[in-house]
């Protein structure tokens, strides 16, 4: 270090001494030394490393996360996906809706019928809502465990299934929101304890074994703007039977409940902000977290 | 104004080109041609009529005004922006820019958590600005030396012009002016003297020469400095009156040079300042290298541009200890304030460093290495040399005082000396009363006074008839005295006389032994003349005493004495004794002299002294040792010319004022070289080159570290080009305190040693505390180069390295300066500032690649356990970070199958940076343990010997508990409250950590000199 003191000289020097076959301050001699030592200790660590890690591996459990801490309470979100928390484009040209239609569509797959005729993986869990179907304890040796089917054509105009609208209703400037409430393993979301929660223009669509959702203009001055909204689903929200989720590993085939949101009369050439919740006893909101337990959207629809 | 300024200023930048031998001479001849201008003019009436206020105006409007300027130094704006702009503050400029766009460019994007990036900047810029000012600071407290010698310019003058006398402003005084000064007035410009009456004037604020110098209008001495005709700025006229003119003004006169020498001499940059930027450049250009490294490889890879320099300005952040300049000014502070308790105030906190590595201290000695007070040394009487207690507080051997002789002696040395104590100083141990009187009269009255107690009254007794003092004007040497005798019916007078040894015995004709009168014959007269020499051999001043008895018929009671006409026997008396004084040395100083020379310091003697008592006093306190020998001793044992003495036998050297003069520097140099124990004699004080300074030059040249200690106005220039000026706080004057960087509060040359050994240790626990500190730079960085090539979620934000750089473990790293000395560090050589680095390469790879490394790793198994906890196997992290940090994506699964949405995921990341913090905060308690001791096991230095330690790792860990638990800490740094597990999780790396430094200190002190010793011992 001391020789960069000495100018440009110094520093070839330093980089390769010839005098003293010294390259970096050091003897070939001294590199294989210092290096081996260097091989040694890192190659110690690295076993350290991956010893603890193995070891932490061991601990954990195959089914379900040590912790839930911080994926409970669940997520809700939608298809599509708004980019910069909003949906715009122009009922007029197809380009600018595309992109909303394909992710539906893409997302529907998963629910194909002809996907879920397997009748050792999927099982029917009834039209109505029911109340949790228990498949079992996660750790039990009952193996992997059924889903239950749910049918595309219970979205209604939103299934985008031949012969409905397989524009999902973009094209009317009526666009359809597919909604799911985040998966959680053992989670079983509770369904609101008293009406009060709910607001009033959901009130009707409040029933056991549901978890209800609800969507309603963010601002004040947009109430007269949002128009009608529809809700598709099994009992109009997420329906208990489809709870617990047992996890990637026994639940491979788990479809979660979906509910359709169609806006069927939105304002045209207007940026409305809509905000949709789902209500249940054990579902929180948080302040940080806009995906907690609901979600916000901004239309803007034009048709000029 | 400004135009004069600048004038002054171009002046000045040529002087300094001038060599500082031929400013002398030129200072010379400048002086010369006014005293030929004045003499010419002396003979016309201007004597009484002084300058016409016209010509004065004119010379005025010519010279400018009669002050010391300031020289034009750089603006104090730009001061603070080279703080600003260092090699660090620079980067993090650059990444506080970076910051800002990024967060321009998140906030425009709405994307959650874009704030962060503009705490971070704040941040940054918060860090360079505080450390910036704290340099200001300091930089601005060393600097104000001009105004100490505004504070010794005088306001007022009395100055004659056209005829009459006017009170002016000393502003005002012009070259030619005719002034008058009496007692108690500050000389206000340099002026030559044309009539004088028993005017005495003070130089000690110029020269540090207590003694006042009497005034007077003969030229005598071609030296302007020696000369009695010439008064100088800023001096005090103690007594008398003097009239004279003005022959220099403002910045031209003496103390005006001194002032523009003083703070035109360089400061030189301290041995630890010289350290810290050569560790910052390295710190700063590996941070630029890995930052652009990693900018290119993310670039590679495919990220965007400004995700790139996101990651340079995240890698700079991490990379640079932000801490590091607060904990080291930190730790000196604290030395700094030991050190005052110590009596050695500290101005410029790097000196306290400074000290440390010290290999040459070149001191005063009056006053510093000795008591600076003459004190009664030996005595000569019964043919025998008594030593006599020089000791301070009197704790040493007396002799045997039974002798006649000795009484009589000391009656003598007692009735014969006008020196009083100052009333009502009954309670004060007698060396610290204040006396009226000279300073050998001093010592005997002291003396006297200890050996036969209450000298006044004793005087009282013995009633004085009449007196002959000493007098300067009609060249007598002695003084003599006569007395009543104590008891009553003794009618004789006793006629006592002290003086120069030789001339005493002239008078002489009996001597005194064991109380017997005897004639004085040859044999007696050989003991004299050896003990006389071998009393000057020791350097000392020799007084002899002598007495008689009148006879009583010859003077009877009532005889008039008259000290003029000396009508009283003055021949033929009685011998009684010799007593030499000195100035001892104080008790300390030969221990502390011993203790530099075991440290590997040179102590280079300085002093106005008589060479012979230099080399007493310095063969006395240890500075030349026994058995050293300088050339002329060779000569004199060999008896040899001294030209034929090989110069390299000889050890000692004791080279004069005179001597000194007129050699090169390349002479000096070679003495400087060759003679280790070096003692400068009869250095006189002048200023532009005053010996001090040329010594330290030399000592410079030799690539000593040089420690000066001065106390006059003169001295000024050398202790501001030392390494470390030293000024005395008692003696000192001010502008010698200002130009200092360490005040000496009790004057005591064993305070310097003091010193030393507090820099050396503050040098080895500063090499801790930075060890300390850099360890953790690598757990810091590491993250991001995992983050960036394995794209894994972020595991370490920059706040929260923010917060391990800047809070917790500022206090750990700043109680490494309590920590005690390993060894013996005053046995050690001063550290050579060109070898022992303090940031040397095995620290840095010690620190970085090994203890850091294997924080590293702590940090990412716990990181990985925090995931995998949570649900995100180790394996899946890898390639995440992509889907991880899309902002849109509220349904990412994991390795469960569970979906997390954005913020569930950001808050996962926040329990990660605080696991990877938590890791770092155990690891670094290892950490500063194992920094207690570089070779020495800490079980030999014990575990809680610093307590300040101790604490600072309870105050670290309840940092980290409160950043952790307290509310709110999610959302301001990003900390989460984490699961108590994931503490323990990097204990075992900790206690991994502790037992491989314990491995690697016993290989050290197991085989030192092996390559285990070269490659881990730093």
């Amino acid at each position: 270090m001391s020789t960069n003191k000495d100018g440009n000289g110094g520093w070839k020097s330093f980089l390769w001494n010839s005098e003293r076959k010294e390259f970096l301050g050091r003897t070939g001699g001294s590199w294989f030394k210092i290096l081996l030592f260097y091989l040694i200790f890192y190659g110690c660590l690295a076993g350290i490393f991956i010893g603890t890690i193995q070891a932490l591996l061991l601990t954990l459990s195959n089914y379900k996360p040590t912790y839930q801490d911080r994926v409970a309470p669940p997520g809700l979100s939608h298809t599509p996906r708004s980019e910069k928390f909003e949906i715009s484009y122009n009922v007029n040209d197809v380009e600018t809706y595309l992109k909303y239609t394909k992710s539906i569509k893409d997302f529907l797959e998963m629910y194909d019928e002809e996907r879920q005729t397997d009748q050792n993986k999927y099982e029917d869990c009834g039209e109505l809502p029911e109340s949790y179907r228990d498949r079992g304890e996660l750790e039990s040796d009952a193996g992997v465990r059924k889903a239950c089917r749910f049918k595309r054509t219970w979205l209604g105009p939103c299934a985008g299934l031949d012969g409905h609208d397989e524009n999902f209703g973009f094209k009317d400037g009526k666009p359809c929101l597919i909604a799911k409430l985040n998966r959680i393993i053992n989670f079983r979301p509770r369904p609101p304890t008293n009406n009060a929660s709910v607001p009033e223009a959901g009130q009707s669509r409040v029933q056991t074994n549901v978890i209800p959702i609800h969507c309603q203009n963010k601002r004040e001055e947009d109430a007269s703007k949002i128009g009608e909204i529809k809700y598709y689903g099994m009992g109009m929200g997420f329906p208990l039977q489809y709870y617990p989720y047992y996890g990637k590993l026994l639940h491979p085939n788990y479809l979660q409940p979906l509910v359709a949101i169609q806006f069927t009369n939105l304002t045209f050439n207007e940026e409305l902000r809509l905000e949709c919740k789902v209500y249940g006893a054990n579902i929180d909101y948080s302040e940080k977290d806009r995906y907690q337990g609901r979600f916000d959207v901004k239309f803007t629809i034009s048709n000029l | 104004m400004f135009e004069m300024n600048g004038e002054v200023d171009v002046k000045m930048k040529k002087k300094k080109k001038i060599k500082k031998k031929d400013r002398l001479e030129g200072m010379k001849k400048e002086m010369d041609i006014v005293s030929v201008i004045h003499k010419t003019r002396r003979r016309e009436s201007w004597r009484e009529y002084g300058l016409t206020s016209s010509k004065a105006a004119e010379v005025l409007e010519r010279d400018g005004p009669n002050e010391l300027l300031p020289p034009k130094g750089t603006p104090e704006y730009v001061k603070f922006a080279r703080q600003l702009a260092g090699g660090l503050q620079c980067l993090m400029w650059v990444a506080a820019v970076i910051c800002f766009i990024a967060f321009g460019i998140e906030f425009s994007r709405g994307t959650l958590g874009c704030f962060d990036d503009l705490y971070l900047a704040i941040t940054l810029i918060t860090v360079v600005v505080v450390t910036g000012c704290f340099g200001y600071y300091q930089e601005f407290k060393s600097t104000n030396i001009i105004a100490s010698f505004k504070n010794l310019v005088p306001q007022q003058a009395l100055v004659i012009r056209d005829g009459q006398k006017n009170q002016i402003n000393a502003m005002d005084l012009v070259v030619g002016d005719l002034v008058e000064i009496k007692g108690g007035d500050r000389v206000p410009a340099d002026i030559r003297i044309i009539f004088a009456q028993g005017c005495k004037v003070d130089n000690s604020s110029l020269t540090g020469e207590s003694e006042p110098q009497s005034k007077t209008p003969e030229c005598t001495h071609e030296n302007p400095l020696e000369t009695k005709n010439i008064a100088f700025f800023s001096t005090t006229c103690l007594e008398g009156v003097a009239t004279g003119t003005v022959i220099n003004t403002g910045d031209r006169t003496i103390i005006g040079r001194i002032a523009s020498l003083a703070s035109g001499v360089g400061n030189e940059k301290t041995p630890i300042a010289i350290e810290i930027e050569h560790f910052v450049d390295i710190i700063a250009g590996l941070a630029i290298f890995f930052g652009f490294t990693f900018f290119v490889v993310a670039m590679f890879i495919g990220y965007a541009f400004l995700e790139a320099m996101i990651f340079f300005m995240a890698i700079v952040v991490a990379y640079v200890p932000e801490g590091l300049l607060a904990t080291v000014t930190v730790c000196l502070s604290l030395t700094a304030k030991r050190l005052a308790r110590k009596n050695c105030v500290v101005k410029n906190l790097e000196a306290v460093e400074t000290l440390g590595s010290t290999s040459v201290i070149c001191s005063d000695k009056t006053g510093t290495l000795t008591q600076n007070r003459m004190t009664v040394a030996h005595l000569w009487f019964d043919n025998v040399i008594h030593a006599a207690d020089t000791t301070e507080d009197q704790s040493g051997q007396s002799f045997d005082q039974s002798s006649e002789t000795w009484r009589s002696l000391a009656r003598v040395a007692g009735l014969c000396n006008r020196a009083i104590f100052k009333p009502n100083q009954e309670s004060l141990p007698i060396p610290r009363r204040i006396v009226v009187g000279d300073a050998s009269e001093t010592a005997l009255l002291k003396f006297t006074e200890l050996a036969i107690g209450n000298m006044m009254e004793y005087r009282e007794r013995f009633k004085k008839v009449v007196e002959v003092p000493f007098n300067s004007t009609n060249k007598n040497t002695l003084m003599l005295s006569v007395h009543e005798l104590e008891d009553p019916m003794d009618l004789r007078y006793l006629l006592v006389m002290k003086g120069a040894p030789e001339r005493i015995l002239e008078r002489c004709s009996t001597i005194l032994i064991k109380g017997q009168e005897m004639p004085l014959e040859e044999q007696w007269r050989e003991a004299f003349q050896t003990a006389y020499m071998d009393l000057g051999s020791l350097g000392e001043r020799v007084l002899g005493f002598c007495h008689i008895y009148l006879n009583e018929n010859e003077f009877p009671r009532g005889y008039k004495f008259d000290s003029d006409e000396m009508n009283f026997t003055t021949s033929g008396l009685c011998f009684a004794g010799l007593i030499s004084m000195i100035d001892p040395p104080r008790a300390t100083v030969p221990d502390a002299v011993m203790k530099c020379r075991t440290a590997g310091i040179r102590v280079v003697m300085v002093t106005g002294d008589h060479p012979i008592t230099a080399r007493a006093i310095a063969a006395n306190v240890g500075i030349i040792t026994e058995g050293s020998e300088t050339v002329e001793d060779i000569a004199t044992r060999k008896r040899i010319p001294v030209e034929q003495v090989n110069r390299r036998d000889a050890r000692a050297c004791v080279i004069s004022g005179g001597q000194l003069k007129d050699m090169s520097s390349e002479e000096l140099d070679e003495a400087l070289r060759s003679h280790p124990e070096m003692v400068f004699a009869r250095t006189s004080p002048q200023p532009p080159s005053s010996p001090p300074l040329i010594i330290v030059e030399s000592c410079q040249r030799l690539g000593s570290i040089v420690a000066v200690t001065g106390d006059g106005v003169n001295d000024s220039p050398a202790l501001k080009k030392a390494d470390i000026g030293i000024a005395m706080g008692i003696a000192g004057s001010d502008a010698a305190k200002n130009a200092a960087d360490m005040i000496l509060l009790d004057d005591n040359f064993a305070s310097i040693v003091t010193g030393v050994e507090q820099g050396r240790l503050i040098f080895d626990n500063l090499k801790k505390s930075i060890a300390y500190t850099l360890t953790k730079n690598i757990p810091e960085l590491t993250p991001y180069l995992i983050y960036i090539t394995v794209s894994v979620p972020l595991p370490l934000g920059c706040i929260t390295i923010l917060m391990i750089e800047l809070a917790t473990d500022i206090f750990p790293s700043v109680s490494l300066a309590y920590e005690k000395a390993e060894s013996d560090i005053m046995h050690l050589k001063p550290r050579n500032p060109r070898k022992d680095r303090l940031v040397n390469e095995s620290l840095a790879a010690y620190s970085y690649f090994q203890i850091g490394a294997i924080q590293s790793f702590a940090g990412f198994t716990d990181y990985f356990t925090a995931m995998a906890q949570e649900g995100w196997y180790p394996l899946l992290c890898v390639g995440l970070r992509s889907h991880w940090e899309n902002v849109h994506l509220q349904d990412l699964q994991d390795s469960y199958g569970q979906e997390w949405t954005y913020a569930q995921r950001l808050y996962q990341q926040y329990t990660c940076y605080t696991v990877f913090f938590i890791s770092i905060e155990i690891c670094q308690i290892a950490d500063v343990l194992i920094r207690k001791t570089r070779r020495l096991s800490i079980f030999q230095q014990g575990f809680f010997r610093n307590k300040v330690l101790v604490s600072a790792i309870v105050f670290q860990l309840l940092l980290g508990n409160l950043l952790c638990y307290c509310p709110g800490m999610p959302n301001i740094f990003n900390f989460m409250p984490i699961r108590g597990q994931w503490w323990f999780v990097p204990i075992p790396y900790g206690i991994l950590i502790f037992v491989y430094d314990e491995i690697r200190k016993l290989g050290v002190r197991r085989h030192p000199g092996s390559w285990w010793d070269q490659e881990l011992y730093y």
